[in-house]
């Protein structure tokens, strides 16, 4: 693998890489910027944190947002590692519709699918709010968690399951003292996922959540479209910081365990 | 994009499907299937087949009620000007901004493939991290940069590449811009993935049999990724087409995608029979370019993981 790099695709690459940060670091230069008007560099400040720490409307963002990333991802997680469990025995026919059904949840358009449910609530008069913003991040949340443990699972030896079951076991008592245990990674990773794509939203969040329940991003959209002042950047780096960890952290598990997130997480696909 | 079947098929004893152990007989065979169908019925089928309905149906002029119908009035009418012209305007772009994230993520995803193992990850971890960040924020992020008074626009002055002003903050390059950001990591990856494969002993015998590096590339380098090249497409150009968060922030209510319309339909104007008109249209195309997809990759043409 180690042939001589051809120079110019190397400058090139460097460039690229650049580029992706570039915007990234101005956020953050911005966010300790002194300048009002955000056009030169006037000095250090916590200005901007301070203030967006103190401000209501994002502590009660966050607190939004952090409500419905748990709530998505318990529920999130319930579909996944049941479906999964049952994918696992499932004839190949129905494997095929529901692997369908699972791929279709994420690649059709989220505005398309979180429309329907905002027509669906008006239709049913089911109010907005954190409960119909749960309702759809888990949509297409608990898509990729399934995805996440039915790779696992394919890869998994079930002698240790019969074993047990041949000892006498009771089902339940297989399922957790035999294959969570060997899943766990897998479900940690999925659940750390799960919150981080919740989190992340703001398609359906800001279709679902009505006046009252905003979360965080669509609180940024907003402030970005309608007001934009120095905080935003303070809060765009808090989201960037949150958003970051649990990537990272869901990263090195999936490093350091059999997870079946490689397809998801984009690395180490080969590895599995 | 496809998870790992072959192997499930792999590891699974033979005969263990007609024969389940006994603990998962125990369990009731499709119970289990419950919580996710039961889901995907209520909270996804259940509203997109409400939107099909809407989409035949008509708007009461006075209650703003929906009433159903068998009108196909809603579908002639995308095809007037203005919205056939976001339409028209989402496909370019993306298409565009897909072909761009080709052409700079092909060197990319070449110069990772070839370097060191070690190298390789911290390459892929780079590119990955700004993935990683805040869809909102790095959307943003652009939004500084090619504002009128941005770093953008006063490097490409420093330089001397353009003389006057320019603007693309608000216009639809603008939005391409962002689209290539933010998506660009995601062309990389399969990219990589492919590249990485190859043998260089398939490029040295080219090179050994005469071949000239650029007949290389064509004949023998891009044949063997061409997996990666669809995967990378599919992943940039099927949420590109139907993106929202970009065209908001970074096309300030003028550039609008068909996403942006479809919701205004919706959550500003009122006409729910419309705007589901608009959303069939947007599904039958992303369905179409998915279906097109496979039916090559049934054919052998592509292999993916």
């Amino acid at each position: 693998m180690s042939r001589r790099l051809p120079r110019p695709s190397v400058v090139f690459t460097i460039i690229v890489l650049l580029c992706l940060y570039a915007p990234i670091v101005i956020v953050v230069l911005y966010s300790v910027n002194k300048d009002e008007a955000l056009l030169h560099w006037e000095g250090f400040t916590w200005k901007w944190y301070s203030q967006a720490f103190h401000d209501d409307d994002v502590r009660k963002a966050f607190g939004v947002s952090i409500q419905v990333a748990i709530l998505s991802t318990l529920i999130s997680l319930v579909i996944a590692v049941t479906a999964g469990l049952w994918w696992r025995r499932a004839s190949r026919r129905a494997r095929r519709a529901v692997d369908g059904l699972t791929f279709s949840r994420i690649v059709l358009p989220e505005v398309v699918f979180a429309l329907g449910l905002f027509v669906l609530f008006r239709k049913l008069d089911i109010a907005l709010g954190v409960g119909a913003i749960v309702v759809g991040h888990v949509v297409f949340i608990s898509a990729y968690a399934t995805i996440i443990i039915q790779t696992r699972l394919a890869t998994m030896n079930d002698t240790l399951e019969e074993a047990a079951a041949d000892l006498g076991a009771s089902p339940w008592r297989v399922f957790r003292r035999v294959t969570l245990p060997a899943l766990a990674p897998a479900v940690a990773v999925a659940a750390l996922l799960s919150m981080t794509f919740s989190f992340d939203d703001v398609i359906a969040s800001q279709f679902l959540g009505g006046p009252n329940a905003q979360t965080l991003p669509v609180l940024v959209l907003g402030k970005i479209r309608l007001h934009l002042t120095p905080e935003v950047n303070a809060i765009g780096v808090g989201l960037m910081v949150i958003t970051l960890l649990s990537f990272t952290i869901a990263g090195l598990i999936a490093m350091l365990r059999p997870t079946g997130a490689g397809s998801v997480l984009g690395l180490g696909r080969r590895a599995r | 994009m496809q998870t790992t079947r072959p192997a499930a098929a792999q590891t699974t004893p033979p005969g263990a499907e007609q024969a389940p152990s006994r603990a998962v007989r125990g369990l009731g065979r499709h119970t289990l299937a419950l919580p996710s169908l039961g889901w995907t019925v209520l909270f996804f089928v259940a509203p997109l087949v409400l939107l099909v309905l809407y989409s035949f149906g008509t708007r009461n002029v006075l209650t703003y009620e929906v009433e159903f119908g068998w009108t196909l009035q809603n579908y002639s009418d995308v095809w007037h000007g203005l919205y056939i012209d976001a339409l028209l305007r989402s496909l370019a772009l993306s298409a565009a901004a897909t072909f761009a994230c080709l052409l700079i993520g092909f060197p990319v995803a070449y110069t990772i493939a070839r370097a060191g193992r070690r190298m390789q990850l911290v390459l892929l971890l780079l590119v990955m991290v700004p993935f990683w960040t805040s869809f909102v924020v790095r959307t943003y992020g652009v939004f500084n940069v090619i504002g009128d008074r941005g770093p953008l626009q006063q490097l490409l002055k420093a330089l001397g590449l353009v003389g006057g002003d320019i603007h693309l903050l608000f216009t639809p390059v603008g939005v391409g811009i962002g689209i290539v950001y933010t998506y660009l990591p995601l062309m990389i990856l399969p990219l990589y993935v492919a590249l990485e494969r190859i043998d260089p002993a398939l490029l040295e015998a080219a090179s050994d049999l005469g071949a000239r590096p650029v007949r290389t590339l064509l004949r023998v380098i891009v044949p063997l990724a061409l997996p990666g090249i669809v995967g990378g497409c599919v992943l940039v150009g099927i949420p590109a087409t139907g993106e929202y968060v970009i065209p908001q922030i970074l096309g300030g209510g003028k550039t609008l995608m068909i996403g942006n319309v479809i919701a205004d339909q919706f959550l500003e104007i009122g006409d729910f029979p419309f705007g589901a008109a608009l959303a069939m249209v947007l599904t039958a195309i992303v369905m179409a370019i998915l279906l097109l997809v496979r039916a090559r990759a049934d054919r052998g043409e592509t292999v993916t993981s």
